[in-house]
């Protein structure tokens, strides 16, 4: 009989979790760890932000989810990792702190013979003074801080009905932040908010962001084919700023917020201030607060983690210059670079390097978007290294791995605003690969077939489509398997 | 005026035949149906 621990019931822990549990037969067990008891499908989390959705839309319990299928829970939170067990215990183990209201707060060891790192990012606002929405700035990170940002908005609405013109500002709130695309469709999702309310000429709205420029996206830019050209997503981007009357500041570094006040600076080394009366900025993410020790008790954390918290596997974290990163310098196993039977997924595994060019400004400060591994890529990963651990209970541990590469992975990202089946709109956009691979496509770095942006209703349904079918997917309800990540 | 404001300008408007099309029903039925293909297809690709 196995062990496989799970820490972490986002997308890519969770989908490891029902994948592990329809493949292994009872007599093996899978146990899921997560501080949270509810599951969020994190990018409806933008409709929240809006008020078109509420909490318990985009949520739900997961201990009755792993009762009916079999996998045991412990609401708790990981905190140390032991690998190579301990003198007292001789066998791999993590120990974790239960956030369960009945155990609250109590210490617990839970063995494993694999284990799945999937516990997401630490949202790092301390990053920046005054950010976040325990300071000034709001987020949509967490169901709990989309209400926030909804109650604020419908304030800024309702003083603008009263004739006060307000200044909205939608970005993110460091250099390093990723998830660009989050931001990008909050805005627009802002901006159909004012419009449906009847005071967009009462806005000012602005787009606050690190990218080098618009239609980055922490990608470095898209080509697509379009009408018989090639266009950037760049110029897609502008157009649709343009559009909409949104203003932009890119290549922006947020320095500290305080009320009313942005403080932010650029790659040309100025330092600017950007007044707002109301701000929905991301924040950075780093990896969660998870130690690792040996079997005699020393602190090994640097030997599996990257100084910002995440997890070292199977990629190329050789320092070199930009002109020669490689796609075969990102992971494709997800296996801890140190412990074959510890997989980390999702935002827990430390990219190689950025995806967009790296750039530093005339002060020394990193302004360089961090790469986006959110969605279906952080789906594709758990199931990736569910099938690998399944196989190697199966057949032995000289089981090959299963691979699924970043730079052989595409992506899609729907940025809809509005609700209802007349009234919204969207910018669907599709990469493939996510990391571009100028060896395949060496014009672009991706395929132009499969690289696109359009702009319409039809995106607007497809998002709504996913809403309902990964919320589906994530509750096990039958033939829920063939539904792609 | 900043150079990202200046290329928003300079950026191209789309057409009332452009607008009219993200929204007309009929159209965005069948970009529906021919997103959705590609999205899969596109899925598929990866062989994962």
């Amino acid at each position: 009989m196995a062990k496989v621990v799970i820490l972490g019931a986002g997308i890519s822990g969770h989908t490891a979790a029902l994948h592990l549990r329809r493949r292994l037969g009872r007599d093996h067990e899978v146990v899921m760890v997560s501080p949270n008891s509810k599951w969020n499908w994190i990018p409806s989390n933008i409709w929240v932000g809006v008020g078109k959705m509420t909490t318990d839309e985009v949520t739900f319990a997961l201990a009755p989810i792993y009762k009916r299928k079999g996998i045991t829970f412990h609401q708790a939170l990981a905190t140390e990792l032991h690998p190579e067990g301990s003198t007292e215990i001789d066998r791999p183990y993590v120990t974790v702190r239960y956030t369960d209201p009945e155990r609250l707060d109590q210490v617990a060891t839970i063995t494993y013979d694999y284990l799945v790192n999937a516990t997401g990012p630490k949202l790092n606002f301390a990053a920046t003074p005054g950010l976040g929405p325990d300071a000034n700035t709001v987020s949509v990170c967490t169901p709990g801080h989309a209400v926030q940002a909804a109650a604020a908005l419908a304030d800024a609405i309702t003083k603008m009905r009263q004739g006060e013109r307000q200044r909205l500002v939608v970005g993110v709130g460091h250099g390093t932040c990723t998830c660009e695309g989050a931001a990008f469709e909050y805005t627009f999702n802002v901006e159909h908010e004012l419009r449906t309310a009847g005071v967009r000429d009462m806005a000012d709205v602005t787009y606050l962001t690190n990218e080098y420029e618009l239609g980055d996206f922490g990608v470095g830019g898209m080509v697509f084919t379009q009408n018989g050209f090639e266009t950037t997503s760049k110029l897609w981007t502008e157009s649709l700023f343009r559009e909409r009357d949104v203003k932009a500041v890119v290549q922006a570094h947020v320095e500290r917020v305080e009320p009313g006040v942005i403080h932010y600076e650029q790659l040309d080394g100025t330092k600017n201030e950007l007044p707002f009366d109301f701000a929905m900025l991301l924040p950075p993410f780093r990896g969660v607060d998870l130690r690792a020790f040996d079997r005699a008790g020393e602190d090994i954390t640097s030997e599996l983690f990257l100084a910002n918290g995440f997890m070292k596997v199977d990629a190329n974290y050789g320092a070199k210059p930009y002109d020669e990163w490689s796609a075969a310098d990102w992971p494709s196993t997800y296996e801890s670079s140190r412990f074959p039977n510890v997989f980390a997924v999702g935002i827990a595994f430390a990219p190689p390097h950025q995806i967009s060019q790296p750039r530093t400004s005339a002060n020394g400060t990193v302004i360089t978007p961090s790469p986006p591994r959110t969605g279906m890529p952080s789906g594709v990963m758990g199931k990736t290294a569910a099938l690998t651990i399944i196989d190697r209970i199966e057949h032995g541990t000289s089981a090959r791995p299963h691979e699924a590469s970043m730079a052989d992975m595409g992506a899609a990202c729907v940025a809809s605003s509005g609700m209802g089946l007349r009234r919204g709109t969207a910018a669907s956009m599709t990469m493939y690969p996510v990391v571009p691979d100028y060896d395949r496509f060496p014009a672009t770095g991706r395929s132009t077939k499969d690289t696109f942006g359009e702009i319409g209703l039809a995106g607007h349904w497809i998002k709504y489509m996913l809403h309902v079918l990964f919320i589906y997917k994530a509750k096990a309800r039958p033939l829920w398997y063939l539904i792609p990540e | 005026m900043d150079s990202v404001t200046a290329d928003i300008q300079n950026s191209p408007l789309p057409t009332a035949q452009t607008l009219r099309r993200r929204n007309h029903i009929a159209y965005q039925l069948w970009r529906f149906v021919a997103l959705n293909v590609r999205f899969v297809t596109m899925i598929f690709k990866g062989n994962h």
